[in-house]
């Protein structure tokens, strides 16, 4: 075995180990760590963020709803009980324009807007990404596959405080008359924290 | 200074990975799950009085945080995200007594040599519905309290310089510099515990704006803002 792996192995025996002693000293159950997990792949995830962004492309009194009052216009669709829960207490959604685009960084961990978008990505948690994206956005984006003139404003948010921040990205050219249901399948989690733009599928 | 909160700047780095995946391993999963029954069960909590769990510690972010924090700079970059939640909620068992680091170890050897043996089953299933129910109420900051904010939209503030604590909520790139109020957020918002430098009583936040340049000068690019949420205690007028 690598070294690599040992490392893995050990890591999951570990982890296996805790959750076996706190089921059997009635922290937790045997069902908890499941019942969490499948809470973020049926309940919260990025497929909520994707139709309130959909939503907003359709409905421009919607979208000026959304960017003034984020939470009460999430409130507005139809959801699962808990779009203001754990880590979207308090949330607020910011624009992609022709002029700006907007980039999301919590530079001093992983702070997420949950019932939206789920749990992070590993590139939102990454140390370099935390480090680099708040000094050189655009290139740090350019790394990532997107290109951000220099006309276009950048404008980077650091959510360090207690408000979860979500970008609305830009609709792109070539889905006019589209259902919101369609919209919704091509919006990626990475386009709602700025760091690609929706593109439609060849 | 503490590295873990000057990340933000960093030079000398390597490109960013785009990795899109939230869980590189399968374990990830079960440290991340015990982290949100934690929280879920922490005795801060109005709605856990009465569920029949034996945790009976306070248990948030912030706790969480404040290990990732403590643990020596050079330690902090040698561990991936979920290696440091499992290091220091392991470490928070032991110490607080729930277990031994000899049981934890004698189960981990267990582990070592059948990683697919079961875990045990059981348990009462109102923990589990107060979990999920966590997560579906959350644990809002925001507090029913009058508070007058002492800045408005437009006012020049300059970030404080407060001593390192062990738990620290300003991006240390901010300290000293001046920005602009963009936005007062409605009402007062709590942190889960005092953390010695001001943020913990309920109190205004306020939306940052700073340009690129007065931060890094010229090591940055053009036409870019910073936008940082911060407490108030973390603000005072312009000398």
């Amino acid at each position: 075995m690598s070294e690599n792996v040992d490392r893995e192995t050990y890591s999951a025996a570990r982890v296996r180990a805790l959750e076996s002693l706190l089921i059997e000293k009635g922290i937790i159950t045997g069902e908890t760590v499941d019942k969490v997990i499948e809470f973020f792949e049926k309940d919260m995830g990025p497929f909520n963020g994707a139709k309130i962004v959909a939503k907003a492309w359709v409905d421009p009194e919607y979208k000026q709803r959304l960017l003034e009052d984020t939470p009460a216009a999430i409130a507005e669709l139809n959801f699962p009980r808990g779009m203001a829960g754990a880590e979207g207490e308090n949330m607020k959604a910011v624009a992609n324009t022709p002029e700006v685009h907007n980039l999301i960084v919590c530079t001093m961990c992983s702070c997420y807007p949950w019932p939206v978008l789920g749990l992070p990505p590993y590139w939102f948690k990454d140390p370099t990404f935390r480090a680099r994206a708040i000094r050189e956005p655009r290139k740090v984006l350019k790394e990532f596959g997107l290109d951000v003139p220099e006309s276009v404003e950048v404008r980077v948010w650091d959510t360090s405080a207690q408000i979860r921040w979500f970008v609305v990205p830009e609709r792109p050219e070539g889905t006019e008359g589209w259902t919101e249901e369609q919209l919704a399948n091509i919006i990626t989690p990475e386009s709602m924290q700025g760091a690609a733009k929706v593109v439609v599928p060849a | 200074m503490k590295l873990q909160h000057y990340i933000g700047g960093l030079e000398g780095l390597e490109p960013s990975s785009f990795e899109k995946r939230v869980f590189v391993q399968p374990w990830e999963q079960r440290i991340f799950g015990i982290h949100v029954a934690m929280m879920a069960l922490s005795n801060h909590l109005e709605a856990v009085k009465n569920v029949p769990t034996t945790f009976k510690s306070f248990w948030t972010w912030g706790h969480l945080r404040t290990g990732a924090e403590g643990l020596n700079p050079f330690d902090y970059f040698k561990y991936r995200y979920y290696e440091k939640w499992l290091g220091g909620i392991s470490g928070f068992f032991i110490d607080s007594g729930y277990v031994s680091k000899e049981e934890l170890d004698a189960k981990t050897t267990e582990y070592l040599e059948n990683l697919e043996a079961p875990l045990p089953d059981g348990g009462e299933p109102a923990i589990d519905e107060q979990v999920i129910e966590y997560l579906r109420v959350g644990d809002s900051p925001k507090c029913e309290v009058e508070v007058q904010p002492k800045f408005k939209v437009g006012d020049v503030v300059t970030v404080k310089n407060p001593p390192p604590v062990a738990h620290c909520k300003l991006p240390g790139y901010l300290r000293t510099k001046q920005g602009v109020v963009d936005e007062v957020y409605d009402g007062a918002y709590n942190y889960y515990f005092p953390t010695g430098d001001g943020v913990g009583e309920p109190m205004p936040i306020y939306n940052v704006k700073f340009n690129s340049h007065e931060i890094w000068d010229n090591l940055t690019e053009p036409n870019t803002e910073i936008y940082v949420q911060i407490f108030e205690a973390y603000l005072e007028d312009p000398a």
